[in-house]
Order: C-alpha cells, then structure tokens, then sequence
C-alpha cells in the first residue's frame, strides 16, 4: 500500500489509541469541558442574583467598579465546592497555598470518592443501552432492584456460613451477585418489552422506575422491615459482608477496594464493547440498526442483552450501595440512577469516559455538604449545576456555532477539522476521483433523489 | 406567446461538483415536456433550480416572459409552479382534503375554524375537473400510490399552479396507473397546464411527452419532438458513447442446483405484496439476471432470498434444504454474499471506519473473530486487501465510510462481499453510482465468480448490464416475472415491452424458453418457470398493449 | 383482537371521538361507575356502597380535582409539544417551576394586595405560567435551535428544576418548603380550568388549521415545510403551549394549598410523569387525557378517603397502578403510536 508511513503501528495498538485521537472523541472532550465551564458560569451568575435578592445583614462579595454588595460571595462558593470535594488541598481562604495538613485520606475526599464509585456503576449501565441505541432511564429502578435483591440475599446467607474474612468474601460476591441478577431480570423486562411488543422503551423504564420503587418499599414495609426500625429499612447485614474503608475514615463509607472494581468493570465494559464481536453487534445496532441486522446481527436478542446487562451493571451499584454504603436496603435510595444518566452523557457513553465524568459528580456531592457547612449558599445549587451541565452536553450544535461565531471555522471545537488524521490525502484523492466519476459526484452532491 | 418555463443558461455548481453546466430551456405552454437522462445526469437538481430548492450559480429562470429571482420554494408557488416529488410529501394519517389545502386552510369563525365545507367541495371541484377519481374523506395511508400521486397534483393545482414539475412520476406505479396518469396528463394540458417530468426510461418519454430534452452529466445534449426521434436515438444521446458490453461467452458447464425458489410470496414493510409467485432455480456457475422497473418487487425478492426478509409463503431452498426461519446470520454463514441496495442504510456503517465495516457480517467469524475478541490486524489486512484489490479510493482503510464518494464506498461493499468467497452472490445495483473504469471492473469480477463456479443473481435496472452478464435473463414486473429470455437474442424493445407488463408474442417466448432449456441441458424447473410466469400474464395483459409503444416499435 | 367495548354506541360522543380506543376508555369509565353507583345503592353498607359513598362525595370530587389538574393540563401540554415532533419528558421540571413561581410571586406581592385589581394569588398564577412558558422556551430553543437530543435535554429541564425550586425556597424563604400562602385557590377553580383547558385542545387539535400543522409537523415535516410553514414556528408554538398549560397546572397545584413543598421529589412527586402516561393512554385525544387523569387522580384520592375510613389500602401500590397499567397497555394493545417525526430535527434544505 503505498502513501501511508512505514513505521506503522500494529493495529491492536492504534485501535487502542483511537479513541484519544480520534477527533469526533476529541469533539465530544472538548463539548463536555465546553458544557462544565459554561454551567459554571450560568451558576455563578444564578449565585449573584440570588445573592442580590436574598437578605443579609452584611455583604459576602462586593462586585468590583459597581460597588455593588452581594449576599453570596460566588467564588467563594466554586473555591469551596472543589477545595472542599477534595479535603482543603489549599489552605482555605489563600487560594493557592498549600495545606501542609492535608492528607487524601480524609473524610470529604472519601465521600466524594464513594459518590464517585456508585456513580461509576450506573453510569456504565445507562452507557451500554446507549451504546445499543437504547435509552435506559430506568436504571434508577434496576439499582433499587438490585439493592434489594443484595440485602434480602446476604441476610439470607450469612448465617450459613462462619463469620470471618473468607466468608465475607464469599457472601460479598454472592451478593454483588444477586444484585447484577435482580437488576439484570428488572434490566430485561423493558429489553424485551421493547424487542418483542415494540413498547418505547423511555416510557417504560420511567415507569418501571416508580414501580420498583414502590414495590420495594411495600416489600420492606410488610416483610422485611428490622423490628424497632424507626424508618422503612432491612436489617443491617453483618460487618465483614460489607466492603470495608480502609484508609478512609468510617464514617465517609468508601471502601478503595469498592472503587478499584468499578474501574475494573470500566476496563472490562470498555474491552467488550470495543474489541468483543458481542460489542460490535451492540454498538452497531446503536449507530445503524439496518446496518446491523444486514450484517447478522439479531436485532430483538440484542436490545433484551444490551438491557439485561444495563441492568446488570445498575443492579451491581445497587449491590455496592448497600455494601459499601449503607449496609442495609433502606427507602430513602439516592439518585444515582438518574445521575448515571447524566454522567453517561458527559462521558460520552464511552465507558472511559464515565471514570472521569463520575468523579466530576462526585466532587459535587462532597463539595454540597461543605458549601453546606461554609456558606451561606443553599445546597441545592449544585442540584441546579448538575441540570445545567447536562442540558448544555445535550446540546453540542450550539458550541459548534459559537465555535464557529468564534473564528475557528470548521476547526473549531465542533468543526469537523479539515486537518484531521487522514483528512489531508483523503481530500485530494476524493477530488481526483469526483473529477472522474462526474455523474456520480454529481448524483451525491445535486440530490438526486434516486442515487 | 412567450414560452411556460424558459430556462436561460443555468448552471448550478456544488462544491467539487458541477451538477448543471449552462442548460438552456423552453418549454410551450399547455406541452408535456420530459427531462431524460441518466441517474445523476443533472435532471434533478435542474428542477430544483426552477423550484427555488436552489438558487442558480449562474443563469435566469424566466417564467412567462418574466425573470424570477426563487428564495423558496413559496416563490416558485406564487409564481404558479407545482413540484410533486418522487418521495411524496404527504401526511398519512391526514385525509385526503386536509393535505391538499394544508398550509392553504380556508377558515371561518375569525380563523379558529377550518372551513370544512369549503376545502372539501374545492377538492371535489378540482378532482372533477381533470377527471380525478378520489375520495375526499380517505385517509392517505389507506389510498394506493397512484391515488397519493393525484393527490399531490390536487395539492399543485389547488395552488394554483399551471406548470407541475413531476420527478420520475412512473418509478412508484403500476402500469395501469401510469396509463391513467397519461390521461391525466392529457386533461391537465387540455386545460392549459403544462407539465414537466423527470425520468430516465426512454419508452416513457417517447410515449407521454411532446418534446423530450436529454441531460448528461449536467450539460443538455439537445432537445427533440418525440415524434421525431427513435429509441435508439434517444439512447444514444443519454449514454454518449455506446457502452459494449462484453457478453458471457464462456460455454456454460451447468453444475449443482444452488437456489430454487418456489412459488414465493413476499409482503413490503407496509404488508403489500410485493413478491407475488415467483418461482426460479439458479445453478452453479450461472448468472440469473433481474431487470426490472425499480419497485416492482425486485428488492423484497433480494431480501427473501438472502434472509432479511420473511417471505408470507413459498419457499426458498438453498443447496437442497428449506430456509425458511434461518437466521440472517445463518444465512451469511452458509455462504451467501449480498449486494443491498441501499449502501447508507445497510451496507456500510457510515460512522465506521473501513476496517470495522470490511468485517461486517464476519464479526463472528475467524479469522476476524477468535477467541473472544476481535483480530484487528487480521481485520485491517482484510480491510487493506479489498481497498487494493477494488481500487477504493483514497486507499486508507482508517477513514470513515461516510467520507468517501458514493462510487468507492460501493466498491467497498461489492469487493467485501465478493471476497467472501460465497457460494451465492445477490448483487443488487452492484454498479449503482460507480464510475465507468470500475464498472467494468466489477464486471470482470462477478464473471470471474461465474466462471469460479459460484451462482449469482443479479438484480438490476441498467439493461445493459443485465443483458451482458446474464445467462438467463428474468424481467420483473408487478412481483412476478412477466418472462424469461435469453439475453443473448432478446431486443431492447422486447425486455421494455416486458418491464411495462406485456408479454412477448408466443414465438419470442416459446424461443427464449427453448434455448433456455436446451442450453440448461437439463431442467424442468426453469424452463417451466419461465412459461408459468408468462402464459397468466399473456392472457392477462396482452389486449393493453398501447397504441404508442407499437408506433415507437415501428 | 377486536375491542368488545369498542362497538358500545355512544350516540353523543360518536362524532367527538373517532378513534374508537378512546371510546372504549370512555364506555368503560362511565361502566364501571355506573355498576358502582348500582351497587352502592342496592346494599349500602356493604364495601361497594363505602366505595360508592365515597366515590360520589363532594370532598373525593374535591381532592380528585386538585390532584387530577397537573396531570391532565401538563398531559395536554405534553400534547401539543409531541405533537408537533417534540417529545417534551420535562413536563415534570415544568410543573414544579410553575408550582414554586406561583407561591413566590403571591407572597411577594402578599396576599391582600392586589396589582391593577388583580389579586395576588391570581397574579401569582399567571407567574407560574410565565415562568414554566419561560423554561418551555429555553428547552424548545435547545431542541430546535440547537438540535438538542430532546429525551436528554427534557431530563434537563426536569434537573434544573428539581434543583432551582429548592434553591430559590431557601434563598427566598430560608427553608425547601415555602411558608404557607394563607389563602388558595378552591377545587372549582382547577376543575373548570382542566375542563376549559380540554375543550379547548381538542378543539385546536381538529378543528384549527393550527391544529393540522401541528400534525403534519409531527408527522411528515417536509411535507408541511413545502407548502410554505415553518416547521420551526410549529414546533415552537407546540412546546410554548406545553409551557402554558403545564404552569397552569403546577400553579394550581401549589395554590390550591397555598404552599410550595419543595423536600425530596418536590409536592409536584412524578405528577408530569404521570402526565406523560396520561396522554398516551389517552392516545394523544385530550378527551382521553382527561379521562386517564381523573382516573389516575380519583384513585389516589378514594385511597384516601379508604385509608381514612380504616380500610387498610397499601397506599404505595395503589399509586404504583397507573405505572403498571401504562406498561401493560404499551406491551399488549399497542395502539399508541408516536408521531412519525417525533424526536427528530428538521432542517429546510438548502
């Protein structure tokens, strides 16, 4: 083959490597930062207004020039939101000065990381039915599932078996199993619902969602509710069937061990979606399902595959929400599936991206406790952020315009660059030939409609 | 009295692309005027021009002595031009008066009311005139394609149009219904209307329109009367230069039977019929050919055979056994190589690269697939392999599909499936889109296959390309073959008498059938399709030969 | 499968609804109420007359109508929206913004007070309106405009709420929950306003030229696009008018109890969701939308009134019902069928 470099790469190698240079991945990095600073500044612009509206005795943030006082003082707000994610890396108040206190092990940065963990699961599982073309909001019902078919299982087993670390480390698999099969089978039912009955399957899974919800909670109220709970809760299942927080203090309830499986299901989801001939067939019925279909592969098996695995890996952060979490099913079961959604989007449902995008989640969650404890600034500000965020990921149109608003033509963050790999030779060879096949040039380019 | 449309030097550039070249028109008022031409010859777009869908680079649209400057489509409308698109622009679940007035509603109450009444009785009143029998009341989803087509000229006529452009008006009906829109062709310009149609089958232009105008790759070849000029004439101004086809001349060695489809019926996505009772057999080393008008079943059947689809009834048996319930994939696994027609939707992944699409359809195979995971040196080679091998262009197996041209993106698809090494190949518009140098190449390849041994059927509407590759030459019509000739002896005249539904005088057939079966040595079965298909349609279609064709025979 | 109740001829009805899946539902509600009443009557003190006492009680119309107003005016917006091509799943965000504006506006502008002769709690109504017409347009700009995916970017529009309500609370009034109003607006109210509301859909459906854009848009843009509209002007008017009707009904949820309640899933707690439901189990037909959401709504409030007289009703799962029910009518009858260009962008060529 001529005109292409000798020294080339074996191909596992580039495949591997694609995915960081392939422009439309380095579009979709280039969108999600693009989306995070902007609902940065929508945020903060949200805090100055409400901090002009709100009462207070003395003003936080004195705006410069205008000597206007506000009551919230917004970097303050944004410095004590990631600072305080991460433990006070920086000595608070002297941005930029090192806190020679700190160590990662602390309270904050754990809870951030057991956000993070959690949010890994489920955002994997909303990432795969993307990848199948299919839009899986319910993995906020598969994790609830899941949860509860972990709890009820190790409660069943542990008795069974001597207390010690052996059969922690039995029952916790067992468990974590049970929970990737109860949310694997609630996973299922709109896999086949939509394969076999054509049912949308973004109408059922929200619906699904609620059902899960409620059946639980009734299934915990009438059976299996601890004697004396004072709120709608399991019993606690044994301490050495929990993953346990090394390092971490107790009480931030994250456990390394937790967060170095999650990602080991990153690696492993990445290998099979990219590399497994069962990833080409999910990831080609999620580009091109007549494609897919023509190239063999089945389509209804597929999406009911891609669904019971999505719910699955939500049924699995279910499992770890009790192990690692809570230590029991109780009903105030937090959204991490509806998270998962929106830290699939970021990351572009690409499995590797969701390490990353979890861990931006995750520090929102540690850094609302400490806005909380700091501020003045209502908590809820980072609920808003996380709306912002996907709102604008869900929109990459609009930063391809102001990227080319901006002058950066079509190499813009959005542009589909010209000087791309392979772009250059590509484009004059195609001129070449468009010079001599005229009429089929022409077909492509006049819309013929019959071409 | 000035001319309807006067097109004056109209040339229409894309990037890279020059789709019309300085094309001069003038089309006489209340006159059926045909744009004939090859696909991509420009005919479109040219249309498009005069409707305001694009603004001309160069040249001035004149309509009635007056030079108009289209922004939209709404220009073209107020200045009295109707455009009905091949695909048409209706609204299923909507009857038939609501899409006719949409956007025009006559209203009442101050405007929170349709007038009903009012856009019912001017459809009736329209549909009246011109001799239109439709339903006012019928939902659009329940009426057949040439109603639909009647509906859309309702809409043109309803705004007011008086010259109606029509793409390729005949692609999507039956031949009764493209009789009935010749009359209606005849009522319309009785009254005045003048009318322009697209299309790219010679028979057509000669039998409906008054002067034909001939594009080819974007520049007008001339303009004739239609009563002046002769098919071959005609052919020879769209193709340019006469395209020899090599004929397969290699003495057939009949081998094991490969395919027998019997008595197949097989429904569209919408559950019509499209397939209505064909029966045929293929052999080793044999080239089937399909030619046909597009639409008439050609690509159901394709899909029947090659598991895509399931057929209602019949049977297709491969090698001997039934196929019936087999899998897609078992069907590409027993070896059988498939064409599709449409390559964006189906044959390539446009997001893929050619490395990820070179494997489609063996991504569970070795050497691609092996122990659980995908090869990607093995995929890349074979990728490399088939871009070497069919000469795609640019040769880098790491681009997208989607950004290549249409012409190497076909290559890509025909060489993948070709070098499959199957045992069957369904090739269908194999060609479609590829430039000539490579056509030929393709060419060369599929009769190599033939002459490997393996049994190709080969769906096609490009006459030449069927003739001169088949053994056997099927003509379909309506899902049922309305005859099997011998490609060899066949005239032009005759395959277009059978696309159009009529049948050979018995001689012609009974000759073809005959040197069929002696060449076959063998047989039964194919020679026997041949007659059963057409001694039905002989009886059923032979006193509806029209009065045109004849003329143009003679 | 033909539908037995299908064939029951509804002499008034039968020129109001073509669509004979609705007709069912109809036929069917008012059997069932009918055997209801029957019973109830025939043995008083038996279940089926508690049932039936409660079901005819003013307090069960009452609460039936203020639980049924979200649901069934954000169900018609949800019409309008998906209608022309959009499918708004935000409606949920858009009830809870109106429902928190609403309250806001009413107390600022205090209760007793009035602007130009308008109450406050009227004005408060009408910014409830603005406001969720206001996160409509936004969420319409970025489905149109900006070619958003629009499951996502409704989820969006659902977040930003969920999490802007609370906020402004705090902000406002230091706490997620507003203080109480002291004044409301009574059941009356919201039931007239879901009837006027419903009529009036189902007339601007099919009878309005509007109505039929609305279609086509939905359902074959480029067909509407070439006889001269503008399938973006559709599409807006059909997400804004999701905007109205759903702040009509998230302000009358919040003022029919005077307070924005703004803890865990908000007081709104899957309302627009359900409003979603409602419309397709109602086949886009606002008639029908009405009808699943004063069933939805009347289910929950005689669970009340059961709870109430001591009948021990899981609560929990008789909420669950409708979920259940929409995906059993989804899996098994099938007929509701999205607008063919539902989700879709349109772009006008060249």
């Amino acid at each position: 083959m001529s005109g292409r470099d000798g020294g080339r790469l074996p191909a596992i190698v580039r495949r591997v490597l694609e995915p960081f240079v392939d422009r439309s991945v380095a579009e979709r990095v280039l969108i999600s930062l693009a989306a995070i600073l902007l609902s940065i500044g929508v945020g903060f612009a949200i805090v100055l207004v409400s901090g002009r509206i709100a009462q207070c005795s003395t003003a936080a943030w004195t705006m410069p020039v205008t000597g206007l006082g506000f009551c919230y003082d917004p970097i303050e707000v944004y410095v004590v939101l990631f600072n305080g994610a991460l433990g006070y890396p920086f000595a608070v108040g002297e941005p930029g000065i090192f806190n020679a206190a700190w160590t990662p092990f602390n309270l904050s940065f754990g809870l951030t990381l057991s956000e993070t963990t959690l949010l890994v699961f489920t955002g994997l599982s909303v990432a795969v039915a993307f990848r199948a073309g299919l839009f899986n909001i319910g993995t906020q019902g598969q994790l609830v599932v899941g949860a509860l078919a972990t709890a009820l299982t190790v409660l069943a087993i542990a008795p069974l078996l001597p207390a010690g670390p052996i059969a922690g480390v039995v029952v916790v698999a067992v468990g974590t199993l049970a929970g990737a099969v109860g949310g694997g089978l609630w996973g299922a039912i709109p896999g086949a619902l939509k394969a076999y009955a054509d049912a949308n399957e973004v109408i059922t899974t929200i619906m699904l969602n609620f059902v899960a919800a409620n059946v639980a909670y009734v299934l915990v109220l009438e059976v299996f509710r601890a004697e004396g709970s004072s709120v709608v809760a399991t019993r606690y299942v044994p301490e050495y069937a929990q993953f346990r927080p090394w390092l971490f203090p107790n009480s931030s309830d994250f456990a390394l061990l937790a967060l170095l499986v999650a990602v080991g299901f990153i690696g492993g989801l990445y290998y099979a979606v990219e590399h497994t001939p069962f990833g080409y067939d999910l990831r080609t019925s999620g580009v091109q399902a007549a494609a897919a279909e023509y190239g063999g592969v089945n389509a209804k098996l597929t999406t009911v595959r891609a669904m019971t695995l999505s719910g699955a890996l939500g049924g699995v952060g279910g499992a770890v929400w009790v192990l690692m979490s809570e230590g029991r099913w109780i009903e105030s079961v937090p959204d991490l599936g509806f998270d998962g959604i929106t830290v699939s989007i970021l990351a572009g449902n690409n499995p590797l991206g969701v390490l990353p995008a979890a861990f931006l989640f995750g520090l929102l969650k540690g850094g609302a406790l400490e806005i909380g404890f700091r501020t003045d600034v209502p908590t809820e500000l980072v609920g808003v952020l996380r709306g912002l965020i996907i709102l604008f990921v869900a929109m990459p149109e609009f930063f391809r315009m102001a990227g080319r608003y901006a002058g950066l033509g079509s190499d813009g963050p959005g542009g589909p660059g010209t000087s791309g790999t392979g772009g250059e030779d590509g484009e004059s060879e195609a001129s070449g030939d468009a010079a001599g096949s005229g009429s089929d040039a022409a077909a492509v380019g006049g819309g013929e409609a019959d071409a | 009295m000035n001319p309807a449309v006067h097109l004056d030097g109209i040339t229409k550039r894309f990037p890279g692309v020059v789709a019309n070249d300085d094309v001069d028109l003038e089309i006489e008022r209340g006159s059926v005027h045909a744009l004939l031409g090859e696909n991509g010859a420009g005919k479109t777009t040219l249309m498009n021009v005069l409707y305001g869908l694009y603004r001309p680079t160069e040249g001035t649209v004149v309509v009635d002595g007056e030079p108009r400057s289209f922004a939209s489509p709404r220009d073209a409308i107020d200045a009295g031009i109707g455009m009905i698109h091949q695909h048409f622009m209706l609204v299923d679940p909507m009857t038939v008066w609501e899409n006719v007035v949409l956007g025009n509603e006559p209203r009442t109450w101050g405007g929170l009311r349709v007038d009903e009444a009012t856009a019912r009785e001017a459809v009736v009143e329209l549909s009246e005139r011109y001799g239109f029998d439709v339903d006012p009341d019928a939902r659009i989803a329940d009426v057949s394609v040439g109603v639909q087509q009647r509906v859309e000229i309702l809409k043109a006529l309803y705004r007011g149009a008086d010259v109606l452009i029509m793409d390729e008006p005949t692609a999507v009906l039956t031949p009764q219904e493209v009789e009935e829109l010749y009359d209606v062709f005849e009522e319309l310009t009785d009254q005045g209307k003048t009318i322009i149609f697209i299309s790219h089958k010679l028979g057509e232009a000669l039998s409906a329109a008054d002067e034909i105008t001939v594009l080819r790759d974007g520049v007008k070849v001339g303009t004739v009367a239609s009563a002046d000029v002769t098919r071959e004439e005609l052919a020879e101004m769209m193709v340019g230069r006469e395209v020899l086809m090599e004929p397969a001349t290699t003495p057939r060695e009949p081998g094991e039977r490969v395919l027998e489809v019997t008595d197949l019926h097989v429904e569209d996505d919408r559950g019509v019929e499209a397939v209505s009772g064909i029966s045929f057999e293929l052999r080793e080393g044999e080239v089937l050919g399909i030619a046909g008008v597009d639409g008439n079943g050609q690509s159901q059947l394709a899909e029947a055979i090659t598991g895509m689809r399931e057929p209602a009834s019949g049977s297709v048996d491969y090698f001997g056994e039934p196929m019936a319930g087999v899998s897609r994939r078992e069907h590409i696994d027993r070896g059988m190589a498939f064409v599709p027609e449409d390559r964006h939707e189906r044959g390539l992944v446009m997001s893929y690269d050619l490395v990820q699409n070179g494997i489609l359809g063996s991504q569970h195979d070795p050497p691609f697939a092996s122990g659980g995971r995908i090869d990607w040196n093995a995929s890349t080679e074979h990728a490399e392999s088939v871009i070497e091998a069919y000469d795609v262009r640019p040769p880098n197996p790491d681009a997208d599909a989607e950004d290549f041209s249409g012409g190497n993106q076909q290559k890509f698809i025909v060489g993948r499936e070709f070098e499959r090494d199957p045992d069957l190949v369904v090739a269908a518009h194999p060609t479609r889109g590829v430039d000539i140098g490579s056509t030929e190449f393709l060419h060369d390849r599929l009769l190599e296959l033939r002459a490997e041994g393996k049994a190709v059927l080969l769906v096609s509407s490009k006459l030449d390309e069927v003739q001169g590759l088949s053994d056997r030459l099927a003509v379909i019509h309506e899902g049922e073959f309305s005859g099997v000739v011998d490609p060899a002896t066949v005239t032009e005249e005759e395959i277009g008498l059978l696309m159009a539904g009529e049948t050979l005088d018995d001689e012609t057939v009974s000759g073809a059938a005959i040197h069929d079966a002696v060449d076959d040595g063998l047989d039964g079965s194919g020679a026997d399709g041949a007659d059963g298909t057409g001694d039905p349609d002989d009886a059923g279609g032979s006193d509806r030969e029209t009065a045109t064709d004849e003329e143009v025979g003679a | 499968m033909r539908n037995p109740l299908a064939d029951v001829p509804v002499p008034l009805l039968d020129d109001l609804i073509d669509d004979e899946y609705v007709r069912s539902l109809v036929v069917g509600v008012v059997g069932t109420l009918g055997l209801l009443g029957l019973f109830g009557l025939l043995f008083p003190g038996s279940v089926a007359g508690d049932l039936a006492g409660i079901v005819f009680s003013t307090s069960t119309a009452a609460s039936t109508a203020r639980l049924a107003a979200p649901i069934v005016l954000a169900g018609l917006g949800g019409i309008f929206a998906e209608k022309s091509g959009v499918i708004n799943i935000g409606l949920e965000g858009l009830l809870i913004i109106s429902a928190f504006a609403s309250v806001y506006v009413a107390s600022v502008v205090g209760i007793g007070n009035a602007v130009l002769g308008i109450p406050a709690i009227w004005i408060g109504f009408m910014a409830g309106i603005a406001a969720s017409t206001l996160l409509a347009g936004v969420f319409g700009v970025v489905c149109i405009e900006f070619k958003a995916d629009q499951i996502i970017a409704g989820l969006a529009v659902w977040l930003i709420a969920l999490g802007l309500a609370p906020f402004m609370s705090t902000v406002f009034f230091g706490g997620v929950n507003t203080p109480n109003l002291g004044a409301n607006v009574g059941w009356r109210y919201s039931a007239v306003m879901v009837v006027v509301a419903t009529v009036a859909s189902w007339w601007a459906l099919n009878r309005t030229a509007f109505g039929k854009h609305l279609e086509a848009s939905g359902e074959n843009p480029k067909a509407l696009d070439t006889v001269g509209v503008s399938v973006s002007r559709v599409r807006y008017a059909g997400v804004l008018l999701s905007g109205v009707l759903s702040g009509v009904g998230g302000s009358a949820l919040a003022l029919s109890i005077g307070q924005f309640v703004g803890s865990g899933e908000t007081m709104v707690q899957g309302k627009g969701f359900i409003a979603i439901v409602a419309y397709l189990f109602g086949n886009y037909n606002p008639l029908g939308t009405l009808g699943a959401g004063v069933l939805f709504a009347g289910l929950d409030a005689i669970q009340i009134r059961l709870q109430q007289l001591g009948y021990a009703v899981p609560d929990t799962l008789v909420q669950t019902i409708p979920y259940v029910v929409v995906i059993v009518v989804l899996a098994l009858v099938g007929r509701t069928r999205l607008p063919a260009a539902a989700g879709d962008h349109y772009e006008t060529e060249e």
